[in-house]
């Protein structure tokens, strides 16, 4: 062991990549650290109950690696594909899944709005489903982004809305009304964040870095929209039903003790897609697009239709209109 | 361009009130203008149909998120936001083709389907041919009764009132054009043409490639049965309940 240390990189056969590396402090404090990681594994294999096989030694280094590496904001290109690159190979050793995440940055000229037509929703959830599967949420802890509010024609009440609704829908004499992160332009939950696990992205998705987050929730207190939500526990989703189309700053495992939220399928529309709640959603309630695109449908809906912001007067100033037909 | 329009569709509305003795005239034009191309109407939807057909999705397996190829057309009739022209998708004769899109690994399909697939007496013209609509309604219900009728009753309506009456797999404008099944918007709009302009829009219905690139839209009939044309009620996704902040149960 201590030979292994003074000649520095470890004799680790899936860590080929890592061993042709410049070493500056930062890697050498990571090989320490996995050294040690390497030797504590070792002292365990020789207890009579400890059973250690190279994947388990790699995946341990690898975590080791991942819990010193740097905020996704201050990587340059090369650490953030060598952070990819392991929790890639994490996932495969985990889950024995092959996930594929992306960090594909903002389009320059776009900043995405999003129209919800409060007329044309008619509660049947299937935005919720949806984003329950793109965003691989998790299924024990019931977490979802969307909620859909049932009320009582003539009134925006959310104070007495109900979320809860079971019954068959449309019911009469009511309306639906979603809500999920609305990307404010001026982000409370932002501004609290004490650590800058947090931030806005330049086509104006508030993301958060689930492996800077610390957890202590002063954004979810901050946000006046309830848009945030805290696992409590490692998020459970079956290995059938993962999505391994996957983001960096969007629906990548997350972990316990972090904050998660709507990111507009950050992973999709980066690419052109639409987020998975305006595709599934049947009744064509939901309009997304290019906000500074003068010729786009959000820009036509802004212009032509009575449009409403939720808690306007908090100055927010959400990227989430509500409409009417 | 959609007010000169809209305000043309209020004239052939106002037309249509004006009652039966308009509807005649309205076949009389409408037989008069089939009588110049009267040899070749059953075979120019044939070619059509065999046309769509051969315009089938390439792929089966599709990409998470992605969007099955799908056969589509240039609006001529409105326009888009920016007063940009888009396109509306054509249902393709292939059953096969029907779109499925993929949220993870479960893959929903969507409404987008064959129309021809969708219509249980497909083609019209085993029946139809060279025969002119029978309007009376108990031989109507007879011959159809999988089609549950309730939209264009409501108004008084009968199958001409959409249908040619020449060529039923064809719908009649009031204008005396004909338009094919694909293109159910161009007769929808003839009454709801403030739907129809928020659809050109893009503030109804739904867009199909994404929110950038070439604009491919779903027709009236994708979402909407004709004969009966509101959405039906469900029983919504039973998601994982969610535990209120705020305010009292219910």
């Amino acid at each position: 062991m201590t030979s292994e240390r003074s000649t520095g990189p470890l004799p680790d056969p899936g860590d080929h990549t890592l061993l042709q590396k410049r070493v500056d402090r930062r890697r050498a404090l990571s090989i320490l650290l996995g050294g040690a990681a390497i030797g504590t594994s070792a002292v365990a294999a020789c207890a009579p109950l400890g059973a250690t096989t190279p994947e388990s030694k790699e995946a341990r280094l690898l975590a080791w690696r991942e819990y010193i590496k740097g905020n996704y904001r201050t990587m340059t290109e090369v650490e953030r594909a060598e952070t990819i690159a392991r929790l890639e190979r994490l996932a495969e050793l985990k889950r024995g899944v092959d996930v594929t995440i992306q960090s594909t940055g903002a389009q320059p000229g776009v900043v995405f709005g999003y129209a919800f037509n409060i007329s044309k929703c008619q509660g049947f959830r299937s935005c919720i489903e949806a984003c329950i599967n793109e965003n691989n949420l998790d299924r024990r802890a019931a977490t979802q982004y969307i909620r859909i509010f049932e009320m009582e024609d003539g009134v925006v009440d959310l104070d007495h809305a109900d979320a809860t609704f079971q019954h068959e829908v449309p019911a009469e004499g009511h309306f639906y009304m979603g809500t999920q992160c609305f990307q404010c332009a001026d982000p409370p939950c932002v501004k609290v964040c004490p650590v800058g696990a947090t931030w806005q992205e330049p086509d104006g998705i508030t993301v958060v870095d689930y492996d800077w987050c610390i957890g202590c929730r002063y954004c979810m207190a901050a946000c006046p929209y309830w848009a945030r939500r805290f696992n409590w526990g490692e998020p459970e989703v079956p290995v059938a039903e993962l999505n391994t189309n996957q983001h960096y700053l969007g629906n990548r495992a997350r972990k316990a003790g972090v904050v998660e939220k709507c990111h507009f399928c950050i992973h999709r529309t980066r690419k052109g897609q639409l987020p998975a709640c305006a595709e599934a959603c049947p009744t064509g309630a939901r309009v997304f697009g290019n906000l500074l695109d003068p010729d786009s449908e959000i820009r036509w809906v802004l212009a032509n239709k009575r449009v409403f912001r939720l808690k306007e007067d908090l100055k927010t100033e959400p990227r989430f209109w509500y409409f009417t037909d | 361009m959609t007010r000169v329009t809209t305000a043309l569709v209020c004239v052939a509305l106002l037309g249509m009130s004006a009652g039966c003795r308009e509807r005649d005239r309205a076949a009389k034009e409408e037989s008069a203008e089939l009588g110049t191309r009267r040899g070749e109407p059953v075979a120019d939807v044939a070619r059509a149909h065999s046309e769509t057909t051969a315009i089938a999705r390439t792929d089966t397996a599709v990409a998470p998120g992605a969007v099955a190829t799908v056969a589509s057309a240039r609006v001529d009739l409105w326009r888009g936001p920016g007063d940009r022209p888009f396109d509306v998708t054509l249902r393709t004769g292939d059953p096969a083709s029907a779109m499925s899109r993929r949220f993870g690994r479960i893959t929903l399909r969507t409404s987008l389907r064959s129309r021809a697939a969708d219509l249980g007496q497909y083609p019209c013209t085993s029946c139809h041919l060279g025969r002119r609509i029978v309007l009376a309604d108990d031989r109507v219900a007879d011959a159809h009764q999988n089609i549950k009728v309730s939209h264009p009753r409501q108004t008084g309506g009968t199958c001409a009132t959409c249908h040619s009456a020449d060529n039923v797999e064809l719908l009649a404008l009031k204008s005396g054009e004909r338009a094919t099944l694909d293109h159910t918007y161009r007769l929808c709009a003839q009454c709801h043409f403030s739907q129809a302009e928020a659809w050109a829009a893009g503030a109804h219905g739904k867009r199909l490639d994404g929110w950038q690139g070439r604009r491919v839209l779903m027709g009236c009939a994708d979402c909407h049965d004709p004969h009966d044309p509101a959405l039906e009620p469900r029983i919504p996704f039973r998601g994982p309940r969610i535990e209120r902040t705020r305010g009292s149960g219910k």
